[in-house]
């Protein structure tokens, strides 16, 4: 199976995935840090990646992460189905809830929008409107 | 039948072949946001755990290898910020002044809210982490010590509104900069509404998955402090 050629790249990038992982929890063990030990291993692929000498760990890791983006909502439905354990409370306090995640979602979307927008907007503007923005020049 | 329910990989299986059925359908059904796979899976696997009895701590535990990707995919979310590191920098200011304040609004709504109809704190701290990328969510949910299933419900909630009404909400506020679009849209509505976003164009997609990493940082470093004072 052609599959089969496929798996080395995929293995070696979720063998980095898992270093990665692995480093930030250590490092927040070790550091007493009240943030996740899976954020700090985000951020150290992030440092890794924009070093010039560590930059090839990311392309490693690309095989593995793609598929793993792409499918990520699979590995929510077992922690989703765990809602019918919750229905009562969620039934309960439906309108508030619906209040808050629905008006906090709309006016924090508009607003951010919004915002960026007019920030972009000026940005550009004082950089010369000939090819200085980035890529978004054909929205408007 | 109890012996194949009760076969260690069944629920591997079942959510697989779920997942895999409900994706088709999906993209059959010309990407519709309200037909997202995982809400669909959810759906369909709730009932099935109904109707064969087989209890939800069991089907977790069948279920331990996508636990387990929960991490490195998390960490995998560093790439696309990276692949829109160039265009990111070039414009950290206004990224930044939107990144605080849609937070802060965000945050406070919830709170507020949630607040003045007097809801249990236990479903409040469940609420704060709603608009943050589920894996980095469901760390938060962790440290805050609220029910984890509860959190990741109510961020799939956020995360289809936003897919289905966002973009329209968008349009209707004259938010036409594709870069403002994605951004407001990977803030507020994470993975799902960045799915969503990149059926718009490959800039949106890429400002919205960089609005969702962004805020999930962000949320990280200030969640926890909100809930200590909430729970305080």
């Amino acid at each position: 199976m052609s599959r089969l050629a496929d798996l080395p790249p995929l293995l070696l990038g979720l063998v980095i995935l898992v270093l990665a992982q692995l480093a930030g929890l250590g490092i927040a063990a070790l550091l007493h840090l009240p943030v996740p030990g899976v954020v700090i291993g985000l951020v150290l692929l992030v440092i890794a990646g924009a070093l010039r000498p560590t930059a090839v760990l990311t392309r490693l890791a690309e095989p593995a992460g793609a598929p793993l983006l792409k499918h990520l909502q699979l590995l929510f439905i077992p922690p989703g189905v765990g809602v019918v354990v919750e229905l009562e409370e969620l039934a309960r306090s439906a309108l508030p809830i619906a209040l808050a995640v629905g008006g906090s979602f709309a006016i924090t979307l508009v607003l951010a929008g919004r915002l960026l927008q007019a920030l972009l907007r000026r940005q550009d503007r004082r950089r010369g409107t000939s090819g200085g923005g980035a890529d978004g020049e054909a929205a408007a | 039948m109890s012996a194949i329910v009760h076969f260690p990989l069944f629920g591997l299986l079942l959510t697989g072949a779920v997942y895999a059925g409900a994706y088709r359908l999906h993209q059959r059904a010309g990407r519709s946001p309200l037909l997202t796979p995982v809400l669909v899976s959810v759906v369909v696997i709730a009932v099935i755990l109904q109707l064969t009895g087989l209890p939800y701590a069991e089907y977790l535990r069948q279920c331990l290898l996508l636990t387990l990707l929960l991490g490195p995919a998390t960490v995998a979310l560093a790439l696309p910020l990276l692949n829109n590191g160039r265009a990111l920098v070039s414009s950290w200011p206004a990224v930044l002044v939107t990144l605080l304040v849609g937070g802060a609004v965000s945050v406070a709504i919830t709170v507020g809210a949630l607040t003045a109809f007097g809801v249990d704190t236990s479903l409040l701290l469940a609420a704060l982490p709603r608009s943050v990328t589920s894996p980095v969510g469901l760390s938060i949910a962790q440290i805050l010590e609220a029910s984890v299933p509860l959190a990741v419900v109510l961020t799939l909630i956020s995360g289809v509104s936003g897919a289905v009404v966002g973009p329209a909400l968008l349009t209707l506020a004259r938010v036409r900069d594709e870069r403002a679009r994605g951004f407001a849209i990977g803030l507020t509505s994470h993975g799902i509404g960045t799915s969503r976003a990149l059926t718009e164009s490959a800039v949106a997609g890429g400002w919205s998955s960089a609005g969702m990493v962004l805020n999930a940082l962000a949320m990280t470093l200030v969640l926890p402090a909100v809930g200590m004072l909430m729970t305080s």
